[in-house]
């Protein structure tokens, strides 16, 4: 029997596929007219799970309790041949934090130069709303592969996330010198694009070093909030609340609330992002900032 | 070679519109060169000339340069899907506030000019809130410019105002403008024809130190330019 027939193919047509689907719906929940954010299905497919939902948030008159859920990925990252789908429907007025237990890594590539891609598809139906706040990427050197974020409000929906991206692993000496990852993001409201952005990092590419690209940053993350009642006071509310500093900046286009940072600090980028969100919290879904436990082990 | 516009009118109508006399403001644009230079990233002729190039090659190469192309050929076609879809292309692809108000208000002010010029496109046919490169491209289609003149022309029309506003900022001399023209310019034709064989999924600006700087550039204490 040939490799071919195994499945165990070692060219570029390798794929090992694992896939994640997440159903959060409003329900009703003991008391009177409190509701409750369940998540009402998921279903797995290869070594993607979840942990038991918590609902660590005290309970608000009229909002449905957040569900707080961790997204697992046993073998911790991605290595050529990989294909992760990761997708979350938050239902109308259901409210979902998402979170994972540590940082997801990119490994080198094969010698075959073999590919992995993960695709995050986050669906928000009228009045939801979906907190998407993985810890970092670590992209070791010579990694290759795609990670696609779409986002596709309905109506009134909000959205926040972000994705921090560390390019080597400076500790070691390991900086990122080869390989080729592309980042993309698009997020539409009733099917309409409002941000469309792809970020593919490239270490021999002359922008990796050009100030109109990367500028040799080495950590980069992007924040993105959408449904805001009003983008341009939650600019200026981020901007009292974060250290000023030409490593980052934020700015409002089409109801897109962006942060970006462009630096060489993984705690930097980490501390900003989670400053962000903890002032846009409470614009975005009428609460403060409730960080998840597994941030604190 | 690319096939040229030979019709003399056309020429003239693409001088027109390239001109830094066209009345629509673009002058006061820096598009994110303002904030670099206050950032010292750009601070003379060799850093001006690395970023103009990075943005061509990045930046119009892979958005404003090939959706100019399908724009025009949607003109051409009277293809209103194709129009909406890349007018709201370029609008999501807008990284920040003042690039995506840039796009806004040259376009409205294009659409106001060509509308007292009695050249506007028929009634329902310009999209809602239509970009520059989208009207660019409705006259374009209506002069009769060849896809690749045209492109040249846009190109040309950035690098000037570019160097305009690094006149202003820099201390940098007319003649020091001029020498960057003469090398830059090979580089205006080589981003239209690398523009030209690009696929759809290939599309969409890598720009994110101009983004950074152009957000930075909101806060910035002193300015010159609305971008």
């Amino acid at each position: 029997m040939s490799a071919g027939d195994s499945g165990h193919r070692f060219d570029a047509g390798r794929r090992w596929e694992a896939s994640l689907s997440l159903v959060f719906a409003a329900r009703l929940s003991g008391a009177a007219e409190a509701t409750r954010t369940r998540l009402i299905r998921a279903r797995h497919h290869g070594p993607l799970r979840v942990q038991r939902p918590f609902y660590p948030e005290q309970r608000q008159i009229d909002l449905a309790d957040p569900c707080h859920v961790y997204l697992l990925h046993p073998p911790g990252g991605l290595v050529s041949g990989d294909a992760l789908k990761i997708g979350v429907n938050v239902e109308a007025s259901a409210h979902a934090v998402l979170t994972t237990p540590a940082a997801t890594k990119l490994y080198r590539a094969d010698s075959y130069g073999v590919v992995w891609s993960q695709t995050n598809r986050l669906e928000v139906e009228d009045g939801g709303i979906l907190e998407w706040l993985p810890q970092e990427t670590i992209a070791f050197d010579g990694s290759r592969g795609e990670q696609r974020t779409e986002i596709a409000l309905h109506g009134e929906a909000r959205c926040l996330g972000w994705e921090i991206m560390a390019l080597g692993r400076p500790a070691s000496h390991l900086p990122f010198e080869s390989g080729r990852i592309e980042q993309r993001f698009q997020l539409t409201r009733d099917g309409r694009p409002l941000w469309l952005e792809r970020q593919p990092l490239d270490p021999v590419h002359p922008r990796f070093v050009g100030r109109w690209g990367q500028g040799e940053a080495t950590v980069q993350a992007t924040l993105w909030a959408a449904g805001l009642p009003d983008p341009g006071a939650a600019v200026t509310t981020v901007r009292a609340a974060l250290p000023a500093n030409p490593s980052w900046a934020v700015t409002q286009r089409h109801d897109v609330l962006l942060l970006r940072y462009l630096g060489g600090s993984r705690n930097e980028a980490w501390a900003l992002c989670c400053a962000a969100w903890h002032a846009l919290r409470p614009l975005l879904a009428g609460r403060a900032a409730c960080e998840p436990r597994i941030w604190r082990t | 070679m690319v096939e040229s516009t030979r019709d003399p009118l056309a020429l003239m109508g693409l001088m027109q519109l390239v001109s830094p006399a066209l009345p629509i403001g673009a002058f006061a644009w820096s598009q994110g060169l303002e904030s670099a230079i206050e950032l010292g990233w750009v601070s003379d002729e060799q850093s001006l000339r690395e970023w103009l190039a990075g943005v061509l090659q990045d930046g119009l190469t892979v958005c404003e340069l090939p959706v100019l192309a399908r724009l025009q050929q949607a003109w051409a076609n009277e293809d209103r899907e194709a129009l909406q879809h890349w007018n709201d292309w370029l609008q999501a692809n807008r990284e920040t506030a003042e690039l995506a108000d840039e796009d806004l208000r040259l376009g409205q002010a294009l659409a106001r000019l060509l509308g007292d010029l009695k050249v506007l496109p028929a009634s329902g046919w310009l999209p809602p809130r239509p970009a520059y490169v989208t009207l660019f491209a409705w006259m374009a289609h209506r002069r009769g410019v060849v896809v690749g003149d045209a492109q040249l022309g846009f190109a040309w029309a950035w690098l000037e105002n570019q160097l305009a506003a690094a006149c202003k900022t820099l201390p940098l001399g007319q003649t020091a403008a001029q020498r960057l023209i003469e090398r830059l310019r090979p580089e205006l034709a080589t981003a239209v024809s690398a523009a030209n064989v690009l696929t759809d999924a290939e599309l969409g600006p890598v720009l994110p130190g101009l983004a950074l700087a152009s957000a930075l550039h909101e806060t910035q204490y002193s300015r010159l330019f609305r971008s």
